[in-house]
């Protein structure tokens, strides 16, 4: 079985955030990562391969992104893919969702063309943009079935079985490989990367594709072809200081009760 | 650190860790990360114990990164196992047996150990099972290991172990203690030190915990071994080359033992920056504004970097197998980083001003473990001793 796990390169949510000059997202100047998200991800597919051991499954790390994108494919080595893809081109900056969509597409596509993908899994949202829609547009474009938000995966032969937890109701959702998967952050937690699987991710296989390569035009693409721009972006204003309330004669609870009231909590 | 990346001309190696070790430490500070200060203090005086986090630890191979990797480790070098132990202080959960089952029995047992010995005994010190604990020091003896009066006979196949042991940590945890003890050499009649993988559930073998003020789930204990038989292959290596073997675990001793502080410091200066930047007491400025607090924390910061890299020094060459060479800048490594870890917590303490003291901050919660790192595990004056020996060749004043 052949598995793609998709992975983005996401600014540090700890650290200090910036756009660029043209409103991008700045991800060369801050220190960047494993979205989180995705780690849930990398750790379902290799869960499978594990419970499916007697299979000769592999699991591919695809990103796409600028040259510090390769964190992420080497983290999902170390986590214990096996081989990394990571396309990288001047021309995808700025991308939208179907620009980024497009090139994973193809992308997974040429890594079919060597052995068939039967499951392409991603996390469900990325950090930074929060989207949540590329898997469905990647499944689009594939031609295959979606199978998103799983938070239980389980699957036999070709059959995949998932739960999907909505506000009120759990959905049950069964599918016939190959299909685009999404997992959530409640599939189970993300392993850390052993000091072994450190050592190994040195030596295992990054392919690098540039947008050629996948048969995608530079004007498909990138910030002239998105369908949406960033016009403007204002910094969060700085935390202000909460109001005190002192209870000296037992009106405290009286105060507390109409503050809440006049922000409707109560 | 790498010391592959030669330049040319008479210049250094590069003063930078390989990626991996950087990996590493960013893996270990993640994982120590979601237990922290509080798991460890809340364990320490709740009587618990960190056994969690150590299997932890154990379990994505972080424990053992020095252990051979065909005996269940991650085959790196005591400079991994020191990064661990370092990343670990550095989150508030400095873990005392990192230095003691990983660093020093599993290094004497790979280096030393029978092919069986290292089969029985490295694969639990690697994931954590079977944390081994180490006896060195006696009650008479003190720094002076060479009045060490534990003894082994032989009886047949079998030895026989007898003497008492103090300040041993984390008996109570541990599987095994690996003893220091002397033989009886059959033609001079004289004594030599030999290492014994004891059980600490074997008859006659006890040990009683010495109240001590360290805030620490790690205890420390009094141990009796009181004609406590072992197999003939508890004894790990030759019989005849002791010294050689104890001398191989106490140079990752002392490079764990500075790693250890210096996570230490670095956890307290982290703590004392972040209260400095916040905390305002006088107009709108952070008290981090005024030199007063901010260039001790300056000071403390070179200091805390000078012994990190005195300590990957020691490490680099603990690794390349140049024994004599890490015995130096181990020694050394060990005091700079006892006296700036010391000197880093004093002053987090007082950049805090009361809350310093407080439990809430945690900060006197570091005040005696850093202060150990001047004693153990071999004090301040004994590597000046040593210093003024041997680098500097002066006379010998003891």
């Amino acid at each position: 079985m052949n598995i793609v796990v998709c992975v983005k390169h996401v600014p540090d949510a700890t650290a200090d955030r910036k756009f660029e000059s043209d409103n991008t997202v700045d991800r060369e100047g801050v220190d960047g990562l494993l979205s989180e998200l995705d780690e849930y991800a990398v750790e379902q597919a290799l869960q499978l391969r594990e419970k499916r051991s007697d299979e000769e499954i592999s699991v591919t790390a695809l990103t796409v992104g600028p040259a510090k994108a390769a964190d992420a494919v080497r983290k999902a080595l170390q986590m214990g893919a096996d081989k990394g893809v990571h396309v990288s081109d001047d021309a995808i900056a700025g991308s939208d969702y179907l620009g980024t969509s497009l090139v994973l597409a193809k992308a997974i596509e040429k890594i079919g063309s060597e052995q068939k993908v039967d499951l392409v899994v991603f996390g469900m949202a990325s950090t930074d943009a929060s989207g949540g829609v590329v898997p469905a547009m990647v499944a689009e474009r594939l031609g295959l079935p979606q199978v998103t938000l799983a938070s239980v995966i389980e699957s036999q032969g070709d059959q995949v079985r998932i739960k999907r937890d909505g506000d009120t109701a759990t959905e049950v959702i069964g599918a016939t490989l190959p299909i685009v998967l999404s997992v959530t952050d409640q599939s189970g937690e993300a392993r850390y990367p052993s000091f072994k699987g450190i050592m190994a991710a040195k030596k295992k296989p990054v392919e690098s594709y540039s947008l050629s390569d996948l048969g995608v035009e530079a004007s498909e693409v990138g910030a002239e072809a998105a369908y949406s721009a960033v016009e403007e972006a204002t910094a969060r204003p700085p935390r202000t200081a909460g109001e005190i309330v002192t209870d000296e004669d037992g009106s405290g609870a009286t105060a507390l009760a109409e503050f809440l009231a006049s922000k409707k909590f109560i | 650190m790498t010391m592959t990346e030669q330049q040319e001309g008479t210049t250094h190696a590069a003063f930078t860790e390989s990626e991996e070790r950087r990996e590493l430490r960013q893996a270990v500070r993640r994982l120590a990360g979601t237990y922290g200060q509080e798991y460890f203090t809340r364990q320490a005086r709740s009587g618990g114990k960190t056994t969690d986090l150590w299997l932890d630890l154990g379990k994505n191979g972080y424990l053992g990164v020095n252990i051979p990797e065909q005996y269940g480790g991650g085959g790196g070098g005591i400079g991994d196992v020191a990064a661990v132990c370092e990343e670990l202080a550095a989150q508030g959960c400095p873990m005392l047996m990192m230095v003691v089952s990983p660093a020093i029995c599993g290094t004497v047992i790979a280096r030393f150990g029978t092919e069986e010995q290292k089969q029985r005994w490295l694969p639990g010190i690697a994931d954590g099972t079977e944390t081994m604990a180490f006896a060195i020091t006696e009650p008479d003896a003190g720094s002076n290991s060479h009045k060490i009066t534990t003894t082994a006979r032989r009886d047949g196949d079998e030895w026989v172990l007898s003497g008492r042991k103090i300040y041993i940590s984390g008996v109570d945890e541990a599987k095994n203690v690996l003893v220091i003890a002397r033989t009886e050499d059959a033609r001079s009649g004289k004594l030599k030190p030999c290492l014994f993988v004891v059980p600490t559930d074997a008859p006659g073998f006890e040990f009683q915990a010495i109240a001590m003020e360290m805030v620490s789930p790690e205890k420390q204990f009094t141990v009796f071994i009181d004609d406590v038989r072992l197999p003939g292959d508890a004894l790990v290596g030759h019989e005849d080359a002791g010294l050689v073997q104890l001398f191989a675990g106490l140079n990752p001793e002392r490079i764990m033992a500075a790693s250890f502080a210096t996570g230490l410091a670095r956890f307290a200066l982290d703590k004392a920056t972040a209260y400095a930047k916040e905390r305002t007491v006088f107009g709108d400025k952070p008290i981090g504004a005024h030199q007063a607090i901010a260039h001790p924390l300056a000071e403390s910061h070179i200091e805390v970097e000078l012994a990190r890299l005195v300590t990957q020094k020691a490490s680099a060459l603990c690794d390349a197998g140049d024994d004599m060479g890490a015995g130096e800048a181990a020694n050394m490594a060990k005091y700079a980083a006892g006296e700036a870890a010391c000197r880093a917590v004093d002053r987090a303490i007082q950049t805090h001003g009361g809350n310093g003291a407080t439990q809430e901050y945690g900060m006197a919660a570091l005040l005696v473990a850093s202060r150990v790192m001047r004693i153990a595990p071999v004090s301040r004056e004994m590597i000046l001793n040593f210093v003024a020996m041997h680098s500097l060749g002066l006379p010998k004043s003891y």
